[in-house]
């Protein structure tokens, strides 16, 4: 197998085991053996055109045409002409099914199913990074460079992908791209003999210590993969290491944290799934199943942009689950029990428990986490098709207890009340202008979550994005457009400013009671809720999202002494929401309010841009990398431009300044020849270079006047003992621009334009700087190196 | 109007120069080059030496640049029993004041016209060499200051080889320049059955400069500047010379500076107060080429001198400013390429 071969194979094996590190992200996985024939014969039709040999860029050229026409084989037959030519119509098809992919790529999590528009962003990506790194590593013979691509594509997929085996993943990638930088070593060694590949004998018969260059290139390459899976473990790292402070004395793995995975990413997936999958199966004991609220993990460490779980000590689960925070013996409850099954597919880190949970039973490495009494898993445990028992606390506070509660510990209320500075004033201000009236901490809470529930001309949009930046509530208040994130981020945040003690609770809200008395949650039943801590009652739910969940009991207006708005008087509040139809749903019962399904005069009217639309940082950058993109093809124009104006432009009158100058317009005008075609000659004075100038310009007598007059002031300049001024030499040159303009085709005018010959020049000064950099360096080499002992100048023995 | 340093006038130059070349190109009809390059050694105090096949002008060349000048001219005929005090003089026993008294021998003039040079012995040549050289004879131990300006114009026949005597290296090496006639055009030729059908042309002419015009233009020419990248191109031409593959025997240093100096004396009768690369490059061939050997692998090849000289001028980089080297737009790799051709 010669070389190039050889290289061209293991440029195919690198890409595909570089491609292996996507598979998890997609199901079923046989899209791989589609790109590992396709990749193939891809690599066959460079290796064709290498052996013919055609030049580099024909070569790639060939590749490109093959790709094509295999991607319109497989993807858009039907719309190709016989099948294989790609027309304006296979490619709009293709456009489309690129289209659907990227917006298939939005809406399922990993693994996505393998949906055709996916299929071809998988097929199509892994092809170009296939031929871009053949075109690097065999045709252009340089397989170092070639492990950017594959970097990229290794990053894209390890980006993507949720954990898991992700070593196995490197190891592949790393692999292939080693052996690719071996092939290529020993190719190039080969030019210069045959390659050994075993250990040499010397003359006396004994095994020689020197190792074969491959095979040593093979150990090292091993040593060095063995070497970045094993040293990270050992490592400390910035979190999850040895020297976490966060980490328990029992156990190990990093059981330290529960801030692995953002809930929140996932949370608007999950609401915006075509099919509702269902995700847990609940039995439970008790007949009201409206406040089964499931909860996951909750969000207490407010940074303005978003809600995060704080870091958190984590021990082993007990087998009594403390009481939970702030709950007095006083408060009505009833204590039951939920048979919770997981699905297949859903893999969590957080146990889903209802709150507050009392006991737990489990199988699995699980540990505790007291503060928000949630069950993380250990080890990469996850909820993965386990059924486990959660007995659990229903706190059915009255509203009396609720409005005359103490104030909290002042630790607690510091650690709850927790807003940045960044957060904007208009958030405090709304909340205090809502909550206007209201006498305690109690009234304010159920004001707010009527607000955003009823009164405040919210609606429920699933398809606003989660938005960032200290702005994104502020936004949201505006456009009144969101979904339970949005609501239960703002309603937290506010109640922070108003002084309530508050937190977001993630989970899902209850789901559907099913005909054999289970209750399925779906993946459509993720949800976001606040949780406002009173003392004596501990956290407790609120739901300021509308139609999601229900309104915990000791909130409703039905309640007597709660002062809440009466349905039947016009709400005052309604007035602060301008875009709110009041009359409209003022007959309207809260709870209906509450779900959207009161009659409207006119659709909710979308106030600007959404809660989420780019921000200026990214419209800028946009834009200066679209300007890069236009701008880059015309660069030679603008560095020729930029050049002849420095050349021709302004310059001191003395005779100090004639010389420059005079050898700047020389250079200009010698450029612009060669711009035109006129290649410069070294061997050439100024008189002869002129002469010919005119003769292959085919310049007019005026032009070759100038022409002349130029080379006459280049030659006093060099050569002169005083070297006079001479003026108008910038005109001069013009009018011989204009003289080989008039007589120079069109394609060599536009060629002159947009991409001058001269621009050589910017290589050759580059090279000469790279060159002058290479010789600094070996004149240092030989201090920087120790004299070999072997060298042949000694004596043996 | 330029003026050189030591006061020189270059308009009084070229008016003199142009009035010379006038006059000698009465007699020789359509050669230009080889008048213009007769006066440039003239200026440059070199010796010229025409090669040509018989009847094309040579003697003619010679004799029409000597009267044209009012000036000494001796005309030697080399014969192969031409002795060296022929030439150089001879001291006589003068019975009545009974000591030797020197007789000077045809060297002594202005311009020296040596007809077939190559036809003496080298015993005789070599009896130039001093003269040549030094501008002096030395006899019995007694030295000769010769006249100023001092010039030896030597024709030879190139083809013609039997009887004669090719000229020793160093003879070669202290012409400052060869030239060849040529034939010349139809056209001239015509008009020169016409002119000079009845009477000798050189009859007619009447010198249109004087010597010591001659001497003042010389120290003119002596005034013109060569910058130091013109100086070094000459170097360059001159040392490639030496190192060619084709060449057995390279220019001498002597040669360089002839170069040099024909090259002021170009740029003079162009009217410039400076010399030019372009001066060099069209005074390379004439200047270096009688002097080379090539080698015989060279002259199996048919490769003669002018060619390699010619193809050294069309290798070397044309220098550029010290302050822009590398960056003149003759060409941005100068001294890269100037490397390479240096190497080969």
């Amino acid at each position: 197998m010669s070389g190039r071969t050889r290289l061209a194979l293991c440029a195919w094996a690198a890409t595909l085991m570089t491609a292996c590190a996507l598979l998890p992200l997609v199901s079923p996985a046989t899209w791989i053996v589609q790109v590992a024939l396709l990749l193939a014969v891809q690599s066959a039709v460079g290796a064709a055109a290498r052996r013919v040999p055609l030049a580099r860029p024909l070569t790639v050229a060939a590749q490109v045409l093959v790709t094509l026409v295999l991607l319109t084989l497989v993807f858009a037959r039907q719309q190709a002409p016989a099948g294989l030519v790609p027309g304006p119509e296979a490619f709009r098809h293709l456009a489309g099914l690129v289209r659907q992919g990227a917006e298939d790529v939005g809406r399922y999590t990993t693994p996505a199913p393998l949906t055709d528009g996916i299929r071809l962003l998988l097929v199509a990506g892994v092809l170009l990074i296939g031929l871009i790194v053949d075109a690097l590593a065999v045709t252009l013979r340089s397989a170092a460079t070639a492990g950017l691509p594959l970097l990229a594509l290794y990053s894209v997929a390890a980006g993507l992908a949720d954990g898991g085996a992700g070593w196995l993943w490197f190891l592949l990638a790393a692999a292939g791209y080693l052996m690719l930088l071996l092939a290529e070593g020993r190719d190039r060694l080969s030019q210069w003999g045959r390659v050994f590949t075993g250990a040499v004998r010397s003359p006396r018969g004994e095994r020689g210590s020197a190792v074969a260059p491959v095979r040593t290139g093979r150990r090292i390459g091993v040593v060095a993969l063995g070497v970045a899976l094993v040293v990270p473990l050992a490592l400390p790292g910035m979190r999850h290491g040895l020297l976490d402070p966060s980490r328990t004395g029992a156990g190990h793995g990093d059981g330290g944290t529960i801030s692995a995975v953002n809930p929140l990413v996932s949370l608007r997936d999950s609401l915006n799934v075509d099919e509702d999958r269902t995700v847990l199966t609940l039995r439970t004991d008790t007949r009201d199943t409206s406040d089964l609220y499931v909860r996951i993990v909750s969000l207490d460490d407010f940074d303005g942009t978003t809600w995060k779980p704080s870091q958190r000590h984590i021990v082993a689960v007990p087998d009594t689950l403390p009481a939970p925070a702030g709950l007095s013996a006083d408060v009505p409850r009833t204590e039951i029990t939920t048979t919770i099954s997981a699905a297949d597919w859903y893999a969590q880190d957080w146990l889903p428990m209802p709150y507050p949970p009392s006991g737990v039973r489990i199988r699995g490495s699980w540990r505790y986490e007291p503060v928000g009494m949630t069950l993380v898993g250990d080890h990469g445990q996850t909820t993965r098709g386990l059924t486990y028992q959660v007995r659990s606390l229903q706190v059915l506070p009255t509203t009396e207890q609720l409005a005359t509660a103490p104030d909290p510990a002042p630790a607690l209320v510091r650690e709850y009340t927790k807003v940045p500075r960044t957060l904007p004033a208009d958030v405090a201000a709304t909340a205090r202008r809502v909550t206007e009236g209201a006498g305690n901490h109690y009234e304010q809470a159920v004001k707010l979550q009527n607000w955003f529930a009823f009164d405040g001309g919210f609606q429920y949009d699933t398809q606003v994005e989660v938005g960032t930046g200290p702005q994104a509530i502020s936004r949201f208040l505006r456009d009144k457009r969101g979904f339970c994130v949005h609501f239960s981020f703002a309603m937290a945040a506010m109640a922070r400013t108003l002084g309530i003690p508050a937190r977001v609770a993630v989970g899902f809200a209850p789901g559907t009671v099913q005909g054999d008395g289970t209750i399925a949650v779906g993946l459509k039943d993720a949800h976001a809720w606040p949780e406002l801590y009173f003392e004596g009652v501990g956290w407790t739910r609120f739901e300021p999202t509308p139609t999601r969940g229900t309104t915990p009991s000791y909130t409703r207006s039905e309640e007597p002494g709660a002062p809440l708005p009466d349905p039947a008087v016009p709400s005052a509040q309604a007035s602060t929401a301008p875009s709110a139809a009041p009359s409209a749903t003022a007959g309207c019962p809260p709870e209906l309010r509450r779900l959207q399904e009161c009659p409207t005069p006119s659709a909710q009217p979308v106030a600007g841009p959404s809660d989420d639309g780019p921000r200026p940082f990214t419209i800028a950058a946009a834009a200066l990398a679209a300007l890069v993109v236009l701008l880059l093809p015309l660069s030679p124009l603008l560095w020729r431009r930029r050049v002849r104006s420095v050349r021709l432009g302004a310059h001191g009158r003395g005779e100090r300044d004639a010389v420059p100058h005079t050898l700047a317009v020389w250079q200009e005008l010698t450029n612009t020849a060669w711009d035109f075609g006129i290649r410069p000659e070294e061997s050439q004075t100024p008189r002869q270079a002129a002469a010919r100038l005119v003769r292959l310009g085919r310049l007019d007598p005026v032009a070759a006047a100038s022409v002349h007059r130029v080379a006459g002031a280049v030659e006093q300049a060099l050569y002169a003992p005083r070297p006079r001024p001479v003026a108008g030499l910038a005109a001069d040159v013009r009018r011989v621009t204009e003289g080989l303009r008039s007589t120079a085709s069109r394609g060599t005018r536009l060629r002159a334009l947009l991409a001058p010959r001269s621009a050589t020049r910017l290589t050759w000064a580059f090279a000469a700087r790279w060159a002058a950099v290479r010789s600094r360096v070996a004149a240092l080499r030989p201090v920087l190196r120790k004299p070999s002992a072997h060298g042949p100048s000694r004596p043996e023995g | 109007m330029t003026t050189y340093d030591d006061g020189a006038d270059l308009t009084d130059l070229t008016a003199t120069v142009e009035r010379v070349r006038a006059s000698v190109e009465k007699v020789i009809e359509g050669k230009p080059e080889a008048v213009r390059l007769a006066l440039t050694v003239l200026l440059a105090e070199g010796h010229l030496l025409i090669e040509d096949v018989p009847g094309v002008g040579k003697t003619m060349l010679a004799k029409a640049l000597a009267r044209s000048v009012d000036c000494s001219v001796r005309r030697i005929q080399f014969t192969p029993d031409l002795l060296p005090s022929d030439i150089t003089g001879v001291s006589v026993w003068d019975q009545q004041r009974r000591d030797f008294e020197f007789k000077p021998g045809a060297v002594f003039a202005q311009i020296v016209i040596g007809d077939e040079i190559n036809r003496a012995s080298p015993k005789t040549q070599s009896a130039l060499l001093e003269s040549m050289e030094e501008r002096q004879v030395t006899i019995d131990g007694q030295t000769y200051e010769l006249p100023s300006p001092f010039m030896v114009v030597a024709t030879q026949n190139p083809v013609e080889m039997e009887g004669t005597y090719p000229l020793p290296e160093a003879q070669r090496d202290r012409f400052m320049a060869r030239v060849s006639i040529g034939y010349p055009h139809p056209e001239a030729e015509l008009r020169m059955l016409d002119v000079h059908g009845g009477v000798s042309p050189l009859d007619g002419l009447r010198p249109v400069a004087h010597a010591h015009e001659v001497v003042k233009l010389i120290e003119a020419v002596r005034g013109v500047h060569v910058a130091e990248p013109v100086r070094r191109y000459a170097v360059d031409l001159v040392g490639a010379t030496r190192s060619h593959p084709d060449l057995r025997l390279g220019a001498s240093p002597r040669a360089t500076l002839h170069l040099l100096r024909a090259a002021k004396a170009a740029a003079a009768l162009g009217g410039r107060d400076y010399a030019l690369p372009d001066d060099v490059q069209a005074l390379a061939v004439p200047v270096l080429a009688h002097r080379l050997l090539p080698t015989a692998q060279a002259q199996l090849n048919r490769r003669t001198a002018e060619q390699v000289v010619q193809e050294i001028v069309q290798q070397t980089p044309v220098p550029a400013a010290p302050q822009q080297a590398g960056g003149l737009g003759l060409g941005g790799r100068m001294a890269q390429s100037g490397r390479r051709s240096r190497g080969l």
